[in-house]
């Protein structure tokens, strides 16, 4: 079973504007991956964006500058 | 208990569903229909006279039970959250062209799985249509599509759906004449009441904890790869499986099967609506009616496109006919007609130029 790391996990309004980061992440080279949002953090079953910890004000500053709009950012364990 | 802790959790989860449609089915739910969210919505706008086909008419206790349990358990866990405002006309729609697709195939993608563990080919072929569904809605949230967000409203709103159902339910149980009741046919044949709602109950708390939806689960596997929604498809399928091999109730083939037809095509299209028109709305038939329990008026209006699309699928002939001895069965002309137009409604939604 894979570890449980601490990632940044940023979630999204909606499943376009999380398609619309994961986009904008492959074109700048931002890593990270699309995945379905952890259930402690929200209850829908829509998508989120996890990447590496410790880089929330660039991230939002990265979204802001794509367009993106997101809900919220947490480090969690995933 | 933490059933969503990991995937063996999840797995088990999604057979404990499995059990309760299992223990349905062997105490008088309709054959290889056992838990199917779109016929019981159906069921249940034939009971309030929304449609008069005298063979699917009774308020089903499951689809209460699943609201109310839905519901109970937000609130019990503070994930509770009344929603609304993301294009609630165009989830009335969705819903509607759900219904119009599951009732074409005669069942919804919960039914479908129920079908393939009684050895049915034909969901088989549901299945194939229901993938290439949710393969065209992902083509369309990749290209934008968007319903736009939601927002936090009255929190008594998203309240309104669950407790009025209960309402009527109640009602339905206190003053039975006032609803229909079909006396032969599917709405004829359930499980004793109390065993349904304890059942639509259990059901709505762990879909809720679980965030069960035959379009997630798919929908992640495409996506992102991930089998979490997947497992507890997985787990409900294997549990009806050694179900209907434990109940005799197993038969390999495309004929001979409870309240089903072998038109391809149709059974194809059927589920391609609802897969297609699932994923523009965030979710399976199963999915809205736990999204409206745990406050989302947007899914509360979903679900009543449902109700008011199966009464029209009823009233003006577009529910597909079973196959029998006699007859192939399948959709009727204008059944074909109006999936057709479902379709191609869907795909204006979810390909339409968006503004700049």
């Amino acid at each position: 079973m894979r570890q449980k790391e601490l990632r940044l996990i940023t979630t999204f309004h909606t499943t376009a504007d999380a398609l619309a980061c994961e986009r904008a992440c492959k074109e700048q080279g931002f890593s990270g991956r699309i995945i379905p949002v952890p259930r402690q953090l929200s209850a829908g079953c829509g998508l989120a964006w996890s990447c590496e910890p410790g880089k929330e004000e660039e991230f939002a500053e990265f979204l802001k500058e794509h367009g993106v709009e997101f809900d919220e950012m947490a480090t969690i364990l995933f | 208990m933490d059933l969503a802790k990991n995937k063996t959790t999840l797995l088990i989860s999604g057979a404990i569903l499995g059990l309760i449609a299992v223990i349905l089915a062997a105490t008088g739910n309709p054959g290889n229909m056992a838990f199917c969210i779109a016929c019981f919505i159906r069921d249940s706008a034939g009971a309030v006279k929304l449609h008069t086909t005298a063979t699917v008419q009774y308020f089903r206790p499951e689809i209460a039970g699943m609201l109310l349990g839905a519901f109970l358990i937000a609130v019990a866990t503070k994930e509770y959250r009344s929603t609304a405002g993301s294009a609630p006309m165009v989830r009335f729609i969705l819903g509607f062209i759900m219904m119009v697709g599951a009732l074409v195939f005669l069942g919804c993608p919960l039914r479908m799985i129920i079908r393939m563990a009684a050895g049915d080919l034909n969901a088989y072929v549901g299945l194939v249509g229901f993938v290439a569904g949710i393969a065209t809605g992902i083509v369309a949230l990749k290209r934008g599509f968007s319903l736009g967000r939601s927002h936090e409203t009255t929190s008594a709103a998203g309240a309104v759906l669950p407790i009025a159902w209960t309402f009527l339910f109640v009602l339905s149980l206190a003053v039975p004449a006032l609803f229909a009741l079909s006396e032969s046919g599917p709405g004829s044949m359930h499980a004793p009441m109390i065993l349904s709602l304890a059942g639509g109950l259990l059901f709505g708390i762990v879909a809720q904890r679980i965030r069960m939806c035959t379009i997630g689960g798919i929908r992640d596997l495409i996506l992102t790869r991930n089998t979490d929604l997947f497992a507890i498809l997985a787990g409900f399928f294997v549990i009806m499986l050694v179900g209907n091999i434990a109940l005799d109730k197993f038969t390999v083939g495309f004929s001979g099967q409870p309240i089903a037809h072998a038109q391809h095509i149709w059974n194809f299209l059927g589920l391609y609506a609802v897969g297609f028109a699932g994923v523009l709305a965030g979710g399976c038939p199963l999915r809205q009616i736990i999204l409206a329990g745990q406050g989302s008026s947007d899914a509360a209006v979903t679900f009543i496109g449902m109700f008011v699309g199966a009464a029209f699928c009823h009233n003006f002939g577009l529910a597909s006919a079973a196959a029998s001895a006699e007859a192939a069965g399948g959709p009727s002309t204008a059944g074909k007609v109006a999936l057709i137009i479902a379709i191609a409604v869907t795909f204006v939604i979810g390909f339409m130029p968006k503004k700049k």
